[in-house]
C-alpha cells in the first residue's frame, strides 16, 4: 500500500466499482463538487464522514465546512465517507488505501483528515477509516509524514473515549476555527516544528482541545482524581462560537449527489441553537444561544440554492424550526417566489405547542409523510421533570387540527428510561396513543395510521442529566415488552430501539480515555457501522470488554455525584455548571425552566461569559 | 413540447443508476430554468421517461430520453441550457420535437449493440476464438444460470442474440455484439462473455471486461434505424 498514485486507485477502483451496491457512492464527480488544483493551494484537507455517503452527505455541518474551506484558494478540501461492508472487502483484498472522492488521492496524501463526530456508535468507523488508509490509528504511532487527525462535532463535547487517536480535537462552531487551524498547518508546512511546538500553538486557538496536554489521574474506586492542564494550554476549552450567524458563511452551491440520500433535498439554516431547555437534550444545551438568520439573508440564499441545486424542495432546518420568529413570512415568500417552479417547503423539526397546522398545511413533506409530534414522555408529570412544555392538551388540539385538515398519519416520539420514571408514566403514553387514534376515529377518519416510537434514554454529557444513569437493560426491555403488548390495536404501531445499542451509546456518552483500548480491540475484532442494527456486534464488544477488563455498568448505569470530576470537567459548553446543577434539582422537583426567548434570563451563562446574545429576527 | 433527446452516459455519469437518471435530467432542466410538464395527481412527477435501462458501469454512446416541455421552445437552445448544467460524460448528441401521438421508447426500441473489450486471461489463436464463436452460435439453446433474490434461475439466452463476432487486438478481445431487447427482457452482454467463457472454455479476464453500449435501435424486417 506504500505509494500509489490517484491514476492507479482509480484504475483498480473502477474494475469492481459496477459490482458493489450504489457505485455512484465512490466517485466524486457530482455536480457541485469542488475539484482543486492541489499543486495550487497550500493546505490539502479531506472532510472524513464516518458513516455512509447518504447519511454524511444529508448533514449540513459537512456541507458548511466542505465548501467554507474550499472558499480559500489557499485551501482544498475533499470528502470521504465510510465504505460499505462490500466496498471494504474490496478494497481490502486488493489492498487499495482509502481515498477521496474527488480526486481520487489516497487520505495519506493529504495534511489534514477532519472527522465529524455525529454519534457514539460511528466511532469504530474512524479507526477502521484510518486502518483502510493505511494510517496508523495511534497518535504515538504516527510520523511526521502521516496527515493530522483531528475531530469536532456533538461527541467532541465528550471526546475522551477518542483520546490516542484523534490528534487534536474542535470545540464548537468550526466556522473560523478551522480556518485559523488551517493556517497554522500551512506555516508548519513551510517551517516544521516539532510535533508538540506545533500542538501548544493550535492549542491557542478558540475551543481547540489537544489531548496531549492534559493529564487524567484516578482514584482507587476508578473515579478520576484530577484532570491537570499541563502549563501554557487553558485549563478549561470553552467552546468556539460564531457571534453574527447572519453573516456567517453559508453554501448556497452545495454539492447534489447521483443517489438518493437520507435528506435529499436544500437545506437553509434558518437559526441555530435552541433555548426550550429540555433537560435530556445536548444540542439544546451546547448550540446556545439562541441566533437566528434574517429573512431577507434566508431569502437571498433561497434564490441561489435553487439556481444551483435544481432541488424541488427546501428544508428549513435548526434545532426547533417552528420556533423561529420569521417562519410564516419566509415560508410565504419562499412559495411566493418559487412555489411556480415547483418548489416546496419541509419543516423537519416541529414541536407540537409551535406546531401550527396552517403552516403544516403549506408545507410539503408533512403531506406526504404524515407529521410528526414528540411529547417525549408520556405523562404531565414527567414532562415537566424533563421540561418539555407540552401539555396533554397542545397535543391533541394539534392532532385533531390536523384529523380535520385530512391527515390519516401521525407520528409520536417517546422515551422510555427517563430520570424518575414510573409505570404511570408508561401507561401515559399508551393513554396518548389512543386519545390521539380515537380522536380520528371520532372524526370519521379511515386508515388512521399512529406509529409510536420510543427510544432509550441515554445520559450525555453537558446536560442537567449528565450524572443521571441509564436504566438497566433489563428493566427497559420489560418497558418495551409492555408497550408491545398494549398497543396491539389496527389503528397502532409501535416502534422502539434496540436496547444493547443504547446501552453501549451510554457508556460511550459517558465514558474517558480507558475506553479508548477497547474501541481499539472492537476494530481488530470487526465492529464497525454499530448504529446499523444488522452489523452490530454485540456479543464481540462485551468479549472485548471482559477481555479487557472494564465494567461498562460503571460508565452507563452509575449515578454520578455533584461534585465527582467528570470526564469531561476540562470542557466547556459556555454554559455554568452551576446552571447544570440548578436544573437537576429543577427536574427532580418537576419544576419547569421558561424559554429565555420568551421570558427572562434563566442564567444559564452562556451570554455573559462569552459575550454573546441571543438573537432574534422576527 | 415534447422532446427526444439522443445523449451519452459515458466517464464517471456510467455509474449513475438507472432510477437516478431521472433525478439527474429533472435537476439539470430546473437548473436551467425550463420548465416541465408534470403527472396530475397526489404526487407530481415531472414527464421524463428513458428506453432500456442500461447496466450500471456500461457506458452508453447513445441513449435516448423522451421529456415533455410546458412550453414550446426553440430546439438548439433547450439543448443548449440543459447541456450547461449536466454533469461530465453525459453530452446531448441530438433531438427532436415529437409529434403528439408518437410511441414512447420502450414502444419502439427493441434491439441493442454492443462493443466489449476484454483482456484475455491466456493467450489464444484467432482461429481458436473464430470457432469458439461460430460453435458457441450454433448451439440451438444457451442455458445460462442468472442468480436473483430468488435463487439461481435457468434461462436460454441464445434467442435474445442477434450477432456476435471478435477478433483479437494485442491481448485483448474485442467484441461486437448485438441483441434483442423487449418487455419479456433480454441478454446482458456480461452473460454472454461469462457463457462463453464456461461453454467454449474461452480465457476472458470477464472482471476486466469494458463493455460499452453503441447504441439502441429500432429494427424492422432486417432494417436498423434510430428512435429520432
Amino acid at each position: 500500500m506504500s505509494k500509489i498514485t490517484a491514476a492507479e486507485i482509480r484504475r483498480q477502483v473502477e474494475r469492481f466499482l459496477p459490482k458493489v451496491l450504489k457505485p455512484s457512492r465512490y466517485i466524486g464527480s457530482e455536480w457541485n463538487a469542488i475539484k482543486k488544483d492541489w499543486d495550487k493551494t497550500e493546505v490539502q484537507m479531506v472532510f472524513a464522514f464516518p458513516d455512509v455517503y447518504e447519511v454524511g452527505m444529508s448533514h449540513l455541518g459537512t456541507r458548511i465546512l466542505y465548501h467554507l474551506v474550499n472558499s480559500f484558494p489557499e485551501f482544498l478540501c475533499e470528502r470521504v465517507f465510510a465504505p460499505w461492508i462490500d466496498m471494504e472487502k474490496e478494497l481490502r483484498e486488493k489492498e487499495i488505501p482509502l481515498y477521496a472522492l474527488e480526486s481520487f488521492q489516497p487520505l495519506k496524501a493529504f495534511d489534514v483528515i477532519g472527522f465529524t463526530l455525529q454519534y457514539e456508535m460511528s466511532f469504530t468507523n474512524i479507526l477502521n477509516m484510518l486502518d483502510l488508509a493505511g494510517i496508523p490509528m495511534r497518535a504515538e504511532d504516527r510520523g511526521p509524514e502521516d496527515p493530522w487527525i483531528i475531530a469536532g462535532g456533538p461527541c467532541a463535547y465528550n471526546p475522551e473515549p477518542l483520546v490516542g487517536f484523534i490528534d487534536f480535537f474542535l470545540i464548537g462552531e468550526s466556522e473560523e476555527q478551522l480556518p485559523e487551524v488551517l493556517r497554522l498547518v500551512a506555516e508548519q508546512k513551510k517551517n516544521p516544528v516539532l510535533r508538540q511546538d506545533f500542538l501548544k500553538k493550535v492549542a491557542q486557538v478558540q475551543g481547540v482541545y489537544v489531548p496531549d496536554f492534559y493529564h487524567v489521574t484516578y482514584k482507587p474506586d476508578g473515579r478520576i482524581e484530577k484532570i491537570e492542564a499541563e502549563a501554557g494550554v487553558p485549563p478549561v476549552v470553552e467552546k468556539a462560537i460564531v457571534k453574527d450567524l447572519d453573516q456567517a458563511f453559508f453554501p448556497t452551491n452545495p454539492v447534489v449527489p447521483y443517489l438518493e440520500i437520507v435528506h435529499d433535498r436544500m437545506m437553509l439554516e434558518v437559526m441555530r441553537g435552541c433555548s426550550r431547555g429540555c433537560r435530556f437534550c445536548q444540542a439544546g444545551m451546547i448550540y446556545r444561544p439562541v441566533r437566528e438568520r434574517s429573512a431577507e439573508t434566508l431569502l437571498k440564499q433561497t434564490e441561489e440554492l435553487v439556481r444551483s441545486t435544481g432541488y424541488d424542495e427546501i428544508a428549513l432546518t435548526s434545532l426547533s424550526s417552528g420556533d423561529y420568529s420569521c417562519i410564516q413570512p419566509v415560508i410565504h415568500n419562499i412559495l411566493e417566489q418559487h412555489g411556480a417552479q415547483g418548489v416546496g417547503v419541509s419543516l423537519p423539526s416541529l414541536r407540537v405547542d409551535s406546531f401550527d397546522v396552517e403552516l403544516a398545511e403549506t408545507v410539503q413533506k408533512a403531506r406526504k409523510s404524515g407529521l410528526t409530534f414528540a411529547p417525549e414522555a408520556g405523562s404531565q408529570r414527567l414532562r415537566n421533570v424533563i421540561n418539555k412544555g407540552v401539555e396533554e392538551k397542545n397535543l391533541l388540539d394539534a392532532a385533531e387540527a390536523a384529523f380535520q385538515k385530512g391527515w390519516s398519519t401521525i407520528k409520536l416520539y417517546f422515551m422510555v428510561g427517563l430520570p424518575t420514571e414510573t409505570q404511570e408514566d408508561i401507561d401515559g403514553i399508551i393513554d396518548l396513543a389512543k386519545k390521539v387514534a380515537n380522536l380520528g376515529t371520532k372524526l370519521g377518519r379511515r386508515n388512521i395510521k399512529v406509529t409510536i416510537s420510543t427510544s432509550i434514554f441515554v445520559p450525555k454529557s453537558h446536560t442537567p442529566f449528565q450524572w443521571e444513569p441509564q436504566e438497566s437493560g433489563a428493566s427497559v426491555d420489560l418497558k418495551q415488552r409492555y408497550l408491545r403488548d398494549k398497543l396491539r390495536d389496527r389503528r397502532l404501531n409501535y416502534n422502539y430501539h434496540d436496547v444493547k445499542t443504547s446501552y453501549l451509546e451510554a457508556v460511550f456518552a459517558k465514558g474517558d480515555r480507558r475506553l479508548a483500548p477497547l474501541l481499539e480491540w472492537a476494530v481488530q475484532h470487526g465492529c464497525r457501522f454499530d448504529g446499523w442494527g444488522e452489523q452490530f456486534k454485540y456479543s464481540v464488544w462485551m468479549e472485548g470488554l471482559q477481555e479487557l477488563g472494564i465494567d461498562p455498568q460503571f460508565y452507563a448505569n452509575r449515578t454520578m455525584d455533584y461534585d465527582d470530576i467528570l470526564p469531561w470537567n476540562h470542557i466547556g459548553s459556555g454554559v455554568n455548571p452551576q446552571f447544570l446543577v440548578e436544573e437537576h434539582h429543577r427536574a427532580l422537583q418537576e419544576a419547569k425552566t421558561i424559554d429565555c426567548r420568551y421570558a427572562d434570563c434563566t442564567g444559564c451563562g452562556v451570554c455573559p461569559s462569552r459575550g454573546v446574545q441571543i438573537e432574534l429576527k422576527g | 413540447m415534447r422532446l427526444r433527446i439522443a445523449y451519452t452516459k459515458i466517464e464517471d455519469a456510467r455509474y449513475i443508476a438507472h432510477l437516478d437518471l431521472t433525478r439527474v435530467f429533472e435537476r439539470a432542466i430546473r437548473r436551467a430554468e425550463i420548465k416541465m410538464s408534470y403527472t396530475e395527481g397526489f404526487n407530481p412527477r415531472p414527464k421524463i421517461s428513458f428506453g432500456f435501462a442500461l447496466a450500471v458501469g456500461t457506458e452508453g454512446e447513445r441513449e435516448y430520453v423522451d421529456i415533455d416541455l410546458l412550453h414550446d421552445m426553440d430546439l438548439g437552445e433547450v439543448l443548449a441550457r440543459i447541456q450547461e448544467q449536466l454533469p461530465p460524460g453525459i453530452r446531448l448528441l441530438q433531438g427532436r420535437a415529437l409529434d403528439p401521438g408518437a410511441k414512447s421508447l420502450m414502444a419502439v426500441l427493441n434491439a441493442a449493440t454492443y462493443k466489449i473489450r476484454v483482456p484475455m486471461a491466456l493467450p489464444i489463436q484467432s482461429e481458436r476464438l473464430q470457432e469458439a464463436v461460430s460453435a458457441w452460435l450454433a448451439r440451438e439453446h444457451v442455458t445460462f444460470s442468472r442468480y436473483t433474490k430468488k435463487g439461481p434461475t435457468d434461462k436460454d439466452i441464445r434467442p435474445w442474440i442477434k450477432q456476435l463476432s471478435a477478433e483479437i487486438q494485442g491481448d485483448v478481445i474485442l467484441f461486437d455484439l448485438e441483441v434483442e431487447m423487449g418487455n419479456a427482457g433480454s441478454v446482458r452482454p456480461e452473460e454472454v462473455l461469462a457463457s462463453l467463457r464456461e461453454l467454449e472454455n474461452l480465457p476472458l479476464d470477464i472482471e476486466a471486461a469494458h463493455v460499452r453500449r453503441t447504441g439502441v435501435h429500432v429494427t424492422y424486417e432486417g432494417g436498423k434505424s434510430s428512435p429520432i
